[in-house]
């Protein structure tokens, strides 16, 4: 078995809105489409990812919240339906997935190892959150990749959010070491919206686009700022920024997946390619791309 | 008399998946003793509030007529399943919703089903219910209503069923102080996180138990704010608002550790 590496990591939000928008077999509810420039954003990244040929997607989600430790799916094969339960008018959604146990396994005893209270989730009727659900099926419909899900452990809002954010760091650090012993290729799904201001008012019917767009003016120019620094690879720049633009934002990359990724990932100086940027129900969501084999980070298959 | 019992009650799953551990075991027995309490009141429908369901958009309601399943917990789920079989009461839930919505808070029915059950109102109509006895009302935590407006919400749900000629039970789920142990504990020695929190959870329990309501209402802000009460003890304002701002005393059952968390059973007397 060689070296394991990461071979990307994605910024991929988790909007049940996309899937809603797309109306896959998968979901019960019907739409008349809806959120199309981000839509095809994800088609973009699907074609990136199709290319890369991963063994495994990692996926670390802010609606699996735990409070001791961060878990670990350590299930090799779950299914069931997911019922978004604030929008259970848009997504109710039969999963069916393989999880990576063995590579699991590895990230929460390299966490472990590492200082974190971590935990498997070995419970077979566990019902998989909709935010781990809707990133998954927005890279990869197809659900022919095993996955890997971490939950967002509450750290940076039970803690402070430096604390909680350290935390993250670690654990992204110790999903690199897994990643690396195990010899798998993985890419890595931060699962987050950017300004996370939002209505409070769904429209009617909720994929009228004529009532989309962004709720905070100053929270739309936060993430302008934030983008275009991830776009020009100013790397360091953003986690500097990342405290004030989570307080003035709202943003929920409070959550820790975008430190859990970039840290995974070694905090490369490298321009994101941004994939689209649109909003849902206000929230500012940018689908962006690390392609690490591109960037000779990485060795191709 | 509309509201015939009411109680505050731990929305943690640890009493329930495990009562064979003292610390929580003695938590359990409380909640076997509310129920009894409960059920000897007669109610014809228990209003469950719960800080577990968690909404944003608006006030829900759940409006499906029967729920049942298995639901595993997001954080305990090593400790199993924790089973559900629920009746709602669909006219009275119906009439909340358009009653809350009337008053200005903007309101709507879930029926969905896999919509998922919070732990918390699974626990508490696992142990105040059993069997299935009583149709149930429930209604979710709007993060964003405050102290005032989630009171109103209980109220509106009393006058609603006072509409009806229902008598009901009313169920506040939710946790008292909110420091709890980040690492594994062993479990036979859990204990409250902080003694400060210990001596806040205490003070407040007495000035339930001597239905001193003034001086309860006057401390709760500081008590949830140095004790990281759960969700800013909003369920005691559902609560509150339900028994139309007072009561006379109240009989704390049990009081406890969950985690490092407090968690007590509380019954209090219109």
């Amino acid at each position: 078995m060689g070296k394991g590496q990461i071979i990307a990591g994605f910024l991929a939000p988790h909007p049940p809105h996309l899937v809603y928008g797309e109306n896959p077999p998968q979901n019960e509810a019907r739409s008349q489409g809806g959120w199309e420039p981000l839509r095809w954003a994800y088609e973009r990244a699907r074609d990136s990812l199709e290319a890369l040929k991963p063994d495994v997607l990692l996926v670390h989600s802010p609606h699996w919240v735990t409070q001791q430790g961060h878990h670990f799916l350590g299930v090799p094969h779950l299914s069931g339906k997911s019922v978004d339960p604030i929008f259970p008018n848009l997504f109710r959604y039969r999963f069916d997935l393989d999880v990576d146990v063995e590579l699991a396994e590895a990230c929460c005893r390299e966490a472990a190892e590492m200082g974190l209270t971590t935990k498997m989730m070995r419970n077979p009727k566990f019902r998989v959150d909709y935010g781990t659900i809707t990133t998954l099926h927005m890279m990869r419909p197809q659900w022919d990749i095993p996955i890997v899900g971490l939950s967002a452990n509450n750290s940076p809002y039970y803690l402070t959010t430096r604390e909680g954010l350290e935390e993250m760091d670690t654990l992204g650090k110790a999903t690199r070491k897994a990643i690396e012993k195990t010899g798998r290729r993985a890419v890595l799904l931060a699962s987050n919206t950017l300004c996370h201001y939002h209505f409070s008012v769904e429209p009617e019917p909720p994929e009228d686009m004529s009532r989309e767009h962004p709720q905070s003016y100053e929270g739309y120019l936060w993430d302008m700022r934030m983008i275009d620094l991830l776009r020009r690879g100013k790397t360091q720049e953003v986690f500097r920024l990342l405290p004030q633009f989570i307080d003035e934002a709202f943003a929920e990359v409070k959550s820790g997946a975008l430190t859990w990724m970039f840290a995974a990932m070694d905090y490369p100086e490298l321009p994101g390619v941004l994939h689209g940027y649109g909003t849902v129900i206000g929230t500012g969501n940018a689908v962006m791309e690390w392609n690490l084999i591109k960037a000779g980070l990485a060795q191709a298959a | 008399m509309t509201v015939v019992s009411a109680f505050l009650v731990p929305g943690s799953p640890l009493p329930f998946v495990q009562p064979d551990n003292p610390p929580w075991g003695e938590l359990a027995q409380a909640m076997q003793v509310a129920g009894q309490a409960l059920a000897a009141s007669a109610p014809d429908t228990i209003v469950v509030y719960s800080t577990q369901w968690i909404a944003v958009l608006d006030q829900l309601w759940q409006t499906r007529p029967q729920l049942e399943g298995v639901h595993v917990d997001e954080n305990w789920h090593e400790y199993g399943d924790l089973p559900f079989d629920m009746t709602i009461d669909l006219e009275l839930a119906e009439r909340a919703v358009a009653a809350t919505n009337a008053a200005g808070i903007k309101s709507k029915g879930v029926n969905y089903d896999g919509f998922p059950i919070d732990t918390g109102t699974i626990v508490a109509a696992n142990f105040l219910n059993p069997g299935n006895r009583l149709p149930l009302v429930i209604t979710a935590n709007n993060v964003y209503h405050d102290w005032q407006r989630t009171g109103e919400i209980g109220r509106i749900a009393v006058e609603q069923a006072a509409q009806l000629n229902r008598k009901v039970a009313i169920v506040a789920v939710g946790g008292l102080s909110g420091t709890c142990f980040r690492h594994s504990i062993d479990i036979g020695s859990d204990h409250l996180a902080l003694e400060s929190d210990d001596a806040w959870n205490r003070k407040i329990l007495q000035l339930m138990e001597q239905g001193q309501v003034d001086d309860l209402l006057a401390a709760c802000p500081q008590y949830a704010a140095e004790a990281k009460v759960d969700m800013g003890f909003k369920h005691l304002a559902f609560l509150l608002g339900a028994l139309g701002g007072g009561f006379k005393a109240a009989t704390v059952h049990g009081y406890g550790p969950l985690y490092g968390t407090g968690g007590a059973v509380v019954e209090f007397h219109p």
